[in-house]
C-alpha cells in the first residue's frame, strides 16, 4: 500500500530507473546512523527486474524531491540470502526506531519514523525477501548501479556490526504494539552473555600439535610417528596438513585419489598411544589436506565445527594452489586452523602474498560464516613457499654448515614481507631453530644436487594469531625423508575459554528474570482516578455526565478500549455512552473519558460493570452504578390509571399495588395522558405543525416534573413542547398503546376498516381500547381544524401509527410501517363515537 | 538471525481465582518478579503478567490473568476463565471461608474451562502459621477428592511458588506430549509458536493478544 501523498515522489523515483526496472514502494525521510555515512536526506526504494528485487538507498537533495535530477542513487542491495533485516528501538524514543539492513558483512542502521509507512515498507521488504529464499536470482542488472561502493564496505564492517548499546535495548515501541520483546530475546541474551563471559567462564590450557608436511606425492611408506608423537605428554588437539598429497594428473581434474585414505590412515598409527583420538573435521583440496583430532574427552565439547576451501592456482581458482581450512568452537574459544600451500617460485613473492588475501578474503565456511580472521585463535600451516633470496645456494649451504642460522633468517622472505605488513600482518611466529626444510634430494639429508641447486630455505611454516597461545616447541623431522621437505611442527600451550555450567546458568538464568522483569514492566500501565463511578438521581431523558481520567503510568504507549463482557451485546448498557470508548496514551500523559447517562427505560437504578482493556495488558473493572427517579413517561399505562395522586406522591405501597394491579382502576385513561391531550385540545387545534416541531429540552424536562410532582400551576412550556411531550409519553410507556401481540394481525387487517374496528373492540384491554379511542377522537377533533393547522390525516396516522404501534426495538421494522399507518388511518377518518363504552 | 535456543515454543494461559484478599496478585507478583507486595491494593479488573520458564527443555511462555476476587466482579471475571491451560485457585489458611468458597470457585473453572485444565490449588499464607485456620490435611482431601494438585504457599517467602507455577506448567506439557491436550482446540489455552524471530517483530505477538481480548 502506498500512502497517497508518495504517489507523485514514486514516479519522480522511476525516472531514475529503465522502464523494466519498477519501483514498487518508498520510504522517505529515511537517515542514516553510521558516521562514516555524510547526513543527507534518503529515501528507500524497493525496485523489482524480472522477479528479482533490490534495495535502493538514494539522496535527495530536497526532503520531497521534485524532480529525478534531485535524487542520486547511493547504492543498490539485492534482496537475496545474504539480505536481511531487522528493527530495533531507540532507547526513549516513541516516535521513531531504527531499521537495519543487512547485508552480508554491511549492516546500515536507517532512522524512521513509527507509521504506517514504515510498518508498510518493512513488511514489504520481509516479504520479498521470503519470496526471493525461493527463486534463483540473478541481479546482473545492479552492475551498472555497483560502482564506487567498495569503499564504504570496507569502512563498514566490524564496528557497525558491533555497534550495540550494553543495556538491553527493549523494543519499546514493540511492545507498545503488543509484539513484545520475544522477538529480540535470543539476540539481547546472546549479546548478553557475550558481555558477561568472564562471570562464568575460566582459561584453561590444551595443548595443540600442529603439523605441515610437503609429502611431494610420495605414498606414506614410513611410519609418521617420529613426527606425531615426540612429545612425552599426548596433545589435546591435533591439526595435521599436507601439502602435494598427490601430483597426477587424475587427483588434480578427478578430485579423487587413493593417497587420502592412505595418508589419513598413517596418522592414525602415528597419534600418540596414549590416548584416544577422534577426527574432528576432515577436508582436501587437490593436494591439500587438513586433519583435526582431538582427545575424545574433549569431543563433547566441541560445536560449530565447519571447512572451506579455497583455491588459488591456475585461473587464479583451481586448487593446486591455494588453502584448506577447519574452523571449530572449543568450549567457549573458536578456533581456526588454516592448511595453506602458496605459489612456489623464488621469485613469486607477490604471487604468495595475493594468494594469502585471497584465501582470507574467500574462506567463509558458509554454514558458520565467519572470515578466518574473526576465530579467537588462527593457527596458519603449511608449505607457504617463501624462499631464500638475495643469497646464493652456496651462501646458504655455508652459514648453515657454520650453524649461523640467523645470517640466512635474514634473507627469508616470509619475514621480510610480513616485516612489510604484506603477508601475515599480526601473525606469530616462534623463533626458527631448525634448519630449512627445502628442498632435499630424496630420501636424504642433502639439499638439492639438482642443475637448479636451489637454495635451501624455510618454506613449511607454522604461525599464530589470538590471545593466550605459548609455543612450547617448533621444529623440524629430520627422520622422515621420502619428500623433498622435511616435516614441520609446532606445539603450543593454548588458553581456552572453558564454561563453568554452573555459573554460567547462574548468569544465564539472571539474564532471563531480568527480561521477564523487563518485559513485565514494559506492559502497559495506566490507572483510572475513579474505578466507581456514581451518578445522582437519574431522571428519564435528562442526561448526565461523569468524567474520569485514565493516566499512563507505565513506560510504553497504552492503547486502550472498552471491551464487551462474556454474553454481552455491546462493551456498555444502552443508558450509557463512553467517547472516547477507545484511545492511545503516550507514557507520562493522560485521556478523559467523558460516561454519558442517558435513561429511556423504566430502571430503579442502573449498574454496570465496565472493562476497560489495554491491549497486550491488564483489563480494569469501572463499576457505574446510580438511582432513578420514576416518571409516567415509563410507567404502564395500567398503573398510571390505578395512581390516586401524580407518581412521585404515590407512596412505595400505593406503587406496587398499582404496579401488580392489586389497586382498583380510578381512571378510564391516565390522568397524565388527559392533562396533555386536554391542554392541546384547548389551546393547540389551530396551531401549525403541531406535532412535527421539536420542543427545547428543558421544556420537556419540566412538564415531565409538572406531571410526575403534580401542580396548580399552568402546565409549562409551549404547545409545541405539550405536543413532542405527548409523543414521548405514548412512545416510552412500558408497553405500547397497542400491545405487540396484535401488531401483525392489525397490519394484516390495515385494508378493512372493518376489520381493524374489531381487533379494537374485542381483543384490546378496556384501558388501551380507551387510550387509543380517546386519541383517535382528539386528532379526528384536530383534522376539523385542519384549514387553520395544516394538518392531513396521511401524516398523522403516520406520526401515530409508528407510536401506537411501536416495535419492541425501535424502528426495527421500517417496512411495517405503511401496515401501521394504513390501521391508524380508519380511526382517523371514520366516527368512534358509537365506540365508546364507560369504564367497569 | 537464526531459530535458538531462546525462543519459546508454546504459551500457556494461566488464570488466578479465589476469594479477595487471599493474595493472589501477590503470588503472581512473587512468582514474576521474586518480591513481596506489602501493600498490595485489591485488584479491580485483571492483571496480567509473563514469564517464560523451561520445562523438559522447552521454552515456554506463561501468560498469567490474575483476577478480582471481589463477589460483585465474580460475573465480569468468569470471561477470563475461557482458554486457559492452568487455573490456580487460592484461598487463604487463615481465613476458612475463603476455603469454604473453594467449591464454587471450583464449580465455575470446570464449567467454564475445559477437561485438560489443569487446576492448581493453593493454600497461601503459609508463613502465618499460628494463625491458621485451616489444617493441612483438610485441604489436601478436598484436593485428592477433587482431582486437584496442591500445595501450602506462601507469597511472602516465596515457599513454594515458584514449584506451583511450574508444577502446572509440567502437567500441561505433560498433557500435550501425552496428546491429551488438542493443539488446535481454539480453548486449549496453549498456544504452540514455532520460532520465527523474522516474522515475530511484525506480526504473530500481536495476532495472540487480539485473540485473547475476546472476552
Amino acid at each position: 500500500m502506498l500512502l497517497p501523498t508518495h504517489e507523485n515522489v514514486i514516479n519522480i523515483v522511476q525516472a531514475k530507473f529503465s522502464c523494466t526496472e519498477i519501483v514498487k514502494t518508498l520510504h522517505l525521510n529515511a537517515s542514516i546512523t553510521q558516521k562514516e555515512w555524510l547526513d543527507e536526506n534518503r529515501i528507500l526504494a524497493l525496485v523489482e527486474h524480472d522477479s528479482t528485487f533490490a534495495l535502493f538507498i538514494i539522496i535527495s537533495e530536497k526532503l520531497k524531491p521534485e524532480s529525478f535530477s534531485d535524487l542520486t542513487i547511493e547504492r543498490a542491495i539485492p534482496i537475496d540470502e545474504h539480505f536481511s533485516c531487522d528493527t530495533d528501538p531507540i532507547p526513549e524514543s516513541y516516535t521513531h526506531i531504527i531499521f537495519s539492513i543487512i547485508y552480508k558483512k554491511i549492516k546500515l542502521n536507517f532512522v524512521i519514523e513509527i507509521g504506517f509507512e514504515s510498518s508498510n515498507f518493512a513488511s514489504e521488504v520481509i516479504r520479498l525477501k521470503e519470496i526471493s529464499s525461493l527463486n534463483v536470482n540473478d541481479f546482473h542488472w545492479l552492475d551498472k548501479y555497483s560502482s564506487g561502493v567498495s569503499q564504504t564496505e570496507i569502512n563498514l564492517q566490524d564496528p557497525a556490526m558491533n555497534d550495540q548499546s550494553p543495556d538491553l535495548p527493549i523494543a519499546r515501541q514493540k511492545i507498545a504494539q503488543g509484539h513484545g520483546i520475544s522477538a529480540n530475546r535470543e539476540s539481547f541474551l546472546r549479546y548478553q552473555l557475550s558481555l558477561k563471559e568472564p562471570e562464568y567462564t575460566h582459561l584453561q590450557e590444551f595443548s595443540i600439535f600442529v603439523g605441515t608436511w610437503n609429502v611431494n606425492g610420495q605414498p606414506p611408506t614410513i611410519s609418521l610417528k617420529n613426527w606425531l608423537s615426540i612429545d612425552q605428554e599426548p596433545p589435546d588437539v591435533y591439526a595435521i596438513g599436507f601439502q602435494e598429497l598427490d601430483l597426477s594428473k587424475e587427483a588434480f581434474l578427478m578430485f579423487d585419489t587413493p593417497r587420502e585414505a592412505e595418508w589419513r590412515k598413517a596418522i592414525m598409527d602415528a597419534i600418540h598411544p596414549d590416548t584416544k583420538y577422534r577426527s574432528v573435521a576432515y577436508v582436501r583440496l587437490v593436494g591439500m589436506q587438513l586433519e583435526v583430532l582431538v582427545n575424545n574427552s574433549h569431543y563433547k565439547y566441541i560445536r560449530n565445527v565447519a571447512i572451506d576451501t579455497v583455491g588459488t592456482g591456475i585461473l587464479g581458482k583451481m586448487g593446486n594452489k591455494g588453502g584448506v581450512a577447519v574452523r571449530l568452537e572449543l568450549h567457549n574459544t573458536s578456533l581456526c586452523f588454516v592448511n595453506a600451500h602458496l605459489a612456489a617460485g623464488v621469485d613469486e613473492v607477490e604471487r604468495r602474498n595475493q594468494d594469502y588475501n585471497d584465501i582470507n578474503q574467500r574462506a567463509n565456511f558458509r554454514r558458520h560464516p565467519y572470515t578466518i580472521r574473526e576465530h579467537d585463535q588462527v593457527y596458519w600451516l603449511g608449505d607457504l613457499n617463501y624462499r631464500i633470496t638475495e643469497q646464493s645456494a652456496v651462501q646458504v649451504k655455508k652459514h648453515l654448515a657454520n650453524e649461523d642460522l640467523a645470517s640466512v633468517l635474514l634473507a627469508d622472505q616470509l619475514n621480510q614481507q610480513k616485516d612489510l605488513s604484506k603477508v601475515l600482518q599480526d601473525y606469530s611466529e616462534g623463533d626458527i631453530t631448525f634448519q630449512p626444510t627445502y628442498k632435499f634430494d630424496l630420501n636424504s639429508d642433502v639439499y638439492d644436487t639438482s642443475e637448479k641447486a636451489r637454495a635451501p630455505a624455510w618454506t613449511d611454516r607454522v604461525l599464530w594469531r589470538g590471545k593466550g597461545i605459548h609455543q612450547l616447541a617448533y621444529r623440524s623431522h629430520m627422520d622422515l625423508k621420502i619428500s623433498d621437505h622435511k616435516p614441520v611442527s609446532a606445539l603450543f600451550k593454548s588458553e581456552i575459554c572453558v564454561v563453568d555450567q554452573n555459573k554460567y546458568r547462574k548468569v544465564h538464568e539472571e539474564l532471563l528474570k531480568k527480561m521477564d522483569k523487563l518485559e513485565n514492566e514494559f506492559l502497559p500501565q495506566v490507572t483510572v482516578d475513579q474505578s466507581e463511578v456514581i451518578f445522582d438521581i437519574v431522571k428519564f431523558r435528562e442526561p448526565q455526565y461523569r468524567e474520569i481520567i485514565i493516566a499512563n503510568t507505565g513506560q510504553v504507549l497504552a492503547e486502550f478500549e472498552f471491551i464487551k463482557k462474556l454474553d454481552d451485546v455491546s462493551y456498555c448498557k444502552e443508558w450509557l455512552s463512553i467517547t472516547p470508548f477507545s484511545g492511545c496514551i503516550k507514557p507520562g500523559e493522560k485521556c478523559d473519558l467523558r460516561l454519558t447517562v442517558n435513561l429511556e427505560q423504566p430502571l430503579e437504578n442502573i449498574y454496570d460493570i465496565l472493562v476497560l482493556h489495554l491491549m497486550g495488558g491488564k483489563d480494569m473493572f469501572i463499576t457505574v452504578s446510580g438511582e432513578c427517579q420514576k416518571s409516567c413517561f415509563t410507567t404502564s399505562i395500567a398503573t398510571l390509571s390505578r395512581a390516586p395522586v401524580p407518581l412521585l406522591h404515590l407512596t412505595p405501597d400505593q406503587f406496587n399495588h398499582a404496579e401488580n394491579q392489586q389497586s382498583p382502576i380510578l381512571y378510564s385513561i391516565p390522568r397524565e395522558l388527559w392533562l396533555l391531550v386536554d391542554h392541546l385540545y384547548r389551546n393547540g387545534l389551530k396551531t401549525r405543525e403541531l406535532f412535527e416541531s421539536t420542543a427545547l429540552h428543558e421544556e420537556i424536562i419540566r412538564i415531565r416534573d409538572w406531571l410526575d410532582l403534580g401542580s396548580m400551576d399552568q402546565i409549562p412550556g409551549s404547545i409545541h413542547a405539550v405536543a413532542e411531550a405527548l409523543l414521548l409519553f405514548l412512545s416510552y410507556t412500558r408497553d405500547p398503546v397497542i400491545p405487540y401481540h396484535l401488531h401483525d394481525t392489525c397490519i394484516a387487517a390495515s385494508s378493512n376498516y372493518q376489520n381493524c374496528k374489531q381487533i379494537i373492540m374485542q381483543k384490546m384491554s378496556d384501558l388501551d381500547r380507551n387510550v387509543f379511542l380517546y386519541l383517535s377522537m382528539f386528532l379526528q377533533e384536530l383534522l376539523k381544524y385542519s384549514n387553520e393547522n395544516g394538518t392531513d390525516p396521511k401524516t398523522l396516522a403516520t406520526i401515530f401509527g409508528d407510536i401506537l404501534l411501536r416495535d419492541p426495538i425501535r424502528n426495527s421494522r421500517p417496512q411495517a410501517n405503511r401496515g401501521k399507518a394504513s390501521f391508524i388511518y380508519h380511526f382517523l377518518i371514520n366516527d368512534q363515537s358509537s365506540l365508546i363504552m364507560p369504564c367497569k | 538471525m537464526s531459530a535458538g535456543p531462546y525462543n519459546y515454543s508454546y504459551i500457556f494461559k494461566y488464570i488466578i481465582i479465589g476469594d479477595m484478599g487471599v493474595g493472589k496478585s501477590c503470588l503472581l507478583h512473587q512468582f514474576t518478579e521474586k518480591k513481596f507486595m506489602s501493600d498490595c491494593p485489591h485488584t479491580i479488573g485483571v492483571e496480567f503478567g509473563t514469564r517464560i520458564i523451561e520445562v523438559a527443555g522447552q521454552k515456554i511462555k506463561l501468560q498469567i490473568w490474575d483476577t478480582a476476587g471481589q463477589e460483585r466482579f465474580r460475573a465480569v471475571t468468569r470471561s477470563y476463565y475461557r482458554g486457559a491451560a492452568g487455573a490456580l485457585m487460592v484461598y487463604d489458611i487463615t481465613r476458612r471461608s475463603t476455603y469454604n468458597h473453594l467449591s464454587s470457585w471450583l464449580t465455575d473453572t470446570r464449567n467454564l474451562t475445559n477437561p485438560s485444565t489443569v487446576i492448581f490449588l493453593i493454600g497461601n499464607k503459609c508463613d502465618l502459621e499460628g494463625q491458621r485456620d485451616v489444617t493441612y490435611e483438610e485441604a489436601k482431601q478436598f484436593a485428592d477428592e477433587n482431582g486437584l494438585m496442591f500445595v501450602e504457599a506462601s507469597a511472602k517467602t516465596g515457599q513454594n511458588v515458584e514449584e506451583a507455577f511450574l508444577e502446572t506448567a509440567r502437567k500441561i506439557y505433560q498433557s500435550i506430549q501425552d496428546g491429551r491436550l488438542d493443539l488446535n482446540a481454539a480453548e486449549s489455552g496453549v498456544q504452540h509458536k514455532p520460532s520465527q524471530p523474522g516474522r515475530n517483530t511484525l506480526s504473530s505477538d500481536q495476532q495472540f493478544n487480539k485473540d485473547n481480548c475476546a472476552c
